[in-house]
């Protein structure tokens, strides 16, 4: 049984349609690497997974129960167990680092101060921004407020992570760090589903990768496939085309 | 003009003028933390409410902005009673300004309650808070932090504005200052002395204000 499964997935904004049926699914501890063009919905796939946009037709199951997205109780049962790192940067802006990685769990999962903060400096400086938790994500580079918001997310104690282009913004040297913390991640075993333009990344860390073009999956494979044998010519020149960068 | 200045039938008078700044203070406190709830309320559902109850709020604001304060506490003072409601010349008094501000902290919190950015908003929600607690942890300390300026501002008008309480019988400061001039007929002194009451108060009110938005809010206004 996998612990995420997504079938038929659609969404429309306005009249415009930009899921037009997502099928994919990710068995517990699995990294699932999502790519494609510009516009094909990566993102808009993982806002619907959390709710941001609502799904116009489709279910998604989680350890195999159905979300009722219209549904508040549903939402939150989701949300304790999926956490997002958004591509635009989305601190609170009025919350010190420390704070915004401790809010959620302090004041929503109503979890112990000690605990939590042992937590968030762990976080913290995993994402090597430790020595910046009293700083405020308006004195921070955008690749900062970034690794902060990692944090934000992994301090949840989340099942699934969503990671939309969470590296774009950080230099060579902290895409390494990051990678690491997810490497680091997947052994213990949370499920991810990473959008990323970074193909080496995605090449690296996946167990598999899904290839989505124009709201629709093209080809799902193990990285190998997709990277060096992809089935479709969709794939093929996407890939190339970004390879050859 | 030879006019012979003698304040000391005014200064004889002191405390009980004092004691009226204390009242002018109160009614400008009522009118300002209750409007501003109010307030706050309005500009919430004006920004994010649904269709009806923005049109609803909008055609309030647009009334109490739009129609003198005077007006609108004269109005309640006679039609109150009219509907059988007595109420004390205070209280009356408190209720149109409350009224009144609440109208225009609306709009000055609408302002900041548009300026949230969305991707906190968003934030939020994937991170489980309920309505509430995004309105307490992510909107009123944005909204605070970015019309910090003009609330201040509202809070010394409605301590300046607070004065019209006198022509309904009101004995804050300025209503006390007619009493008083009215018995020592010395009206220049009376008023001078208040003009300077009012002074200091609306300047310890500036720098407490200033101060205030320093320490909690981040506000990096210039307090002079
Ligand atoms: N808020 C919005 N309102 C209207 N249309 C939108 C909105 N957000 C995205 N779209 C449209 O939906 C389509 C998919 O966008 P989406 O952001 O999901 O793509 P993406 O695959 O994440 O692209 P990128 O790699 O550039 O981040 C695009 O055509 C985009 O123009
Ligand atoms: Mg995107």
């Amino acid at each position: 049984m996998p612990q995420l499964d997504i079938r038929d997935l659609h969404a429309h904004y306005g009249r415009e349609p930009v899921l037009q049926g997502v099928s994919l699914s990710a068995e517990r501890g699995e990294v699932v690497g999502l790519i494609g063009p510009s516009g094909s919905g990566k993102s808009t796939l993982l806002r619907a997974l959390v709710g941001l946009t609502q799904p116009s037709a489709g279910e998604v199951l989680v350890d195999d129960r159905r979300i009722d997205y219209r549904d508040r109780a549903s939402q939150r049962w989701l949300r304790e167990r999926l956490a997002i790192v958004f591509q635009q940067y989305n601190l609170f802006q009025n919350m010190t680092v420390l704070r915004n990685v401790t809010i959620a769990p302090l004041e929503i999962q109503k979890r112990s101060k000690a605990e939590v903060e042992a937590l968030a400096t762990t976080l913290l400086d995993k994402v090597g921004m430790g020595h910046k938790r009293d700083a405020y994500p308006d004195e921070l580079s955008g690749g900062q407020q970034q690794r902060v918001a990692i944090a934000r997310a992994l301090a949840l104690r989340p099942e699934i992570l969503l990671l939309d282009e969470v590296t774009s913004a950080l230099d060579p040297e902290r895409v390494n760090e990051v990678l690491d913390t997810i490497r680091a991640l997947t052994r213990e075993g949370i499920t991810m589903l990473i959008v990323s333009h970074e193909m080496a990344f995605v090449r690296e860390v996946s167990t598999r990768v899904v290839m989505m073009d124009h709201g629709r999956v093209v080809e799902t494979g193990p990285p190998a496939q997709i990277f060096d044998t992809p089935r479709e010519d969709r794939t093929r020149q996407f890939v190339s085309r970004i390879l050859r960068h | 003009m030879n006019y012979d200045f003698d304040y000391a039938d005014v200064l004889q008078q002191l405390p009980y003028l004092l004691g009226g700044a204390l009242v002018s203070l109160q009614i400008a406190f009522v009118a300002f933390f209750a409007g501003a709830l109010l307030g706050l309320g309005g500009a919430l559902g004006r920004v994010h409410g649904p269709r009806p109850l923005q049109r609803a709020i909008g055609a309030y604001v647009t009334f109490f902005t739009n129609t003198p304060a005077l007006v609108q506490v004269f109005f309640l003072y006679y039609a109150l009673p009219d509907a059988g409601v007595l109420l004390s010349p205070l209280t009356c008094v408190l209720i149109g300004f409350v009224l009144n501000s609440a109208a225009y902290l609306t709009e000055i919190l609408r302002a900041g309650v548009v300026s949230v950015r969305r991707a906190e908003l968003e934030a939020a929600a994937t991170l489980n808070m309920s309505r509430l607690q995004i309105v307490r942890h992510v909107i009123l300390p944005h909204v605070t932090r970015m019309i910090y300026a003009p609330l201040s501002n509202f809070f010394i008008i409605l301590v300046l504005g607070s004065s019209m309480a006198a022509l309904f019988g009101v004995e804050e400061l300025t209503g006390r200052a007619i009493n008083v001039s009215t018995t020592n007929l010395r009206t220049i002194e009376t008023f001078s002395v208040v003009a300077v009451i009012y002074i200091l108060i609306t300047f310890v009110a500036s720098l407490s204000l200033a101060l205030l938005g320093r320490w909690a809010f981040r506000v990096h206004a210039r307090i002079f």
